[in-house]
């Protein structure tokens, strides 16, 4: 039983710390990412002091944190200071493989040069603004906030027809288990196996290096990413939720 | 400065992933502890995989209990 007082105390513009005794018993940390967006953590033994800490940090501008589905005592934490879910994030592991899809007619799948896969990155993120919107994309494709994005050919294998870029998919092997980042395909060429036939090259050749599985999140609204991964073979591991508090709401 | 309570830090590897997001990491001194992932890890989509090693800050209140700090790169 803890009945000692403890105190809040921001030691800096990002972070606060939770102080007992000459103890620091909590940390609060506030992270503004290049989307424009802050993600905040809160890493305590005690939810009186979690509880101190998320009141503390409030701020008049839409916060968010990440919490495992099934970790139940850190999402009652959350709730408790006003957070609600905003967007559900199936985990996949996906099995490398050689390439067993076909190729659409007229598509070549290949490596990727930077000037027009800028292009076909601002013509993604055109479409995404005119339809779903962006509150519904992840931090991949969220607008950037910092200048120029930048982008890294070399992660980066994409569909071409007619000698322009239509699709893409981004894979970071930095990890010992790769990380599919994003895949995306012109709105005028969906649902012609493009997705598809990218997914199947790098998973191919992910497989020749060496690697036995990537992984890869999905939109849980998104039935279309959903049902490509799981026609891979991809095994779902688990989920994450993504809150948000915005201003004014109620804690 | 203040310093952390409990303060107990030590290097383990991941020898299994559990359910609730919870972990069981093997630490240098061969003892078993149960750990979950810390907010800073998770709000970076780190991953932790088996036979990672992490470094674990155990919980003041509970030995067997800990919090995965940090991912190494193996």
């Amino acid at each position: 039983m803890h009945t000692s007082p403890f105190t809040i105390s921001r030691v800096a513009g990002n972070q606060w710390h939770a102080i007992e005794n000459d103890l620091v018993v909590g940390r609060g940390h506030a992270t503004r990412r290049l989307d424009g967006r802050t993600f905040l953590s809160i890493d305590t033994w005690r939810d009186t002091v979690f509880n101190r800490l998320a009141a503390a940090m409030v701020a008049d501008q839409p916060q968010y944190t990440v919490v495992d589905e099934t970790d139940h005592d850190l999402l009652t934490n959350w709730v408790l200071a006003g957070f609600t879910t905003s967007r559900r994030e199936a985990e996949f592991v996906v099995p490398t493989g050689p390439s067993r899809a076909t190729v659409p007619s007229g598509v070549v799948i290949t490596t990727a040069d930077e000037a027009p896969l800028r292009e076909l990155d601002q013509a993604i993120r055109d479409e995404v603004e005119a339809g779903a919107g962006w509150q519904t994309m992840p931090a991949e494709v969220l607008p950037w906030q910092g200048g120029t994005r930048p982008i890294d050919p070399s992660n980066y294998t994409v569909a071409v027809r007619d000698g322009r870029y239509v699709g893409l998919v981004r894979v970071a092997t930095m990890t010992r288990r790769p990380r599919i980042g994003l895949v995306a395909v012109r709105a005028a060429e969906q649902r012609r196996g493009i997705a598809r036939a990218l997914l199947d090259h790098v998973l191919d050749g992910l497989h020749s290096w060496g690697f036995e599985a990537a992984t890869a999140e999905v939109d849980e609204t998104n039935t279309a990413a959903l049902a490509l991964f799981e026609g891979l073979g991809a095994r779902r591991t688990g989920c994450s939720l993504e809150l948000v508090r915005r201003p004014g709401q109620a804690a | 400065m203040p310093r952390t309570a409990g303060g107990i830090e030590v290097e383990g590897t991941v020898v299994e992933c559990l359910r609730n997001a919870n972990f069981r990491v093997e630490l240098a001194n061969g003892h078993k502890v149960l750990a979950h992932i810390s907010g800073k890890i998770r709000k970076n989509y780190i991953k932790i995989l088996p036979e990672d090693r992490v470094l674990v800050e155990l919980s003041p209140y509970d030995l067997t209990r800990g919090r995965i700090i940090f991912r190494y790169r193996n």
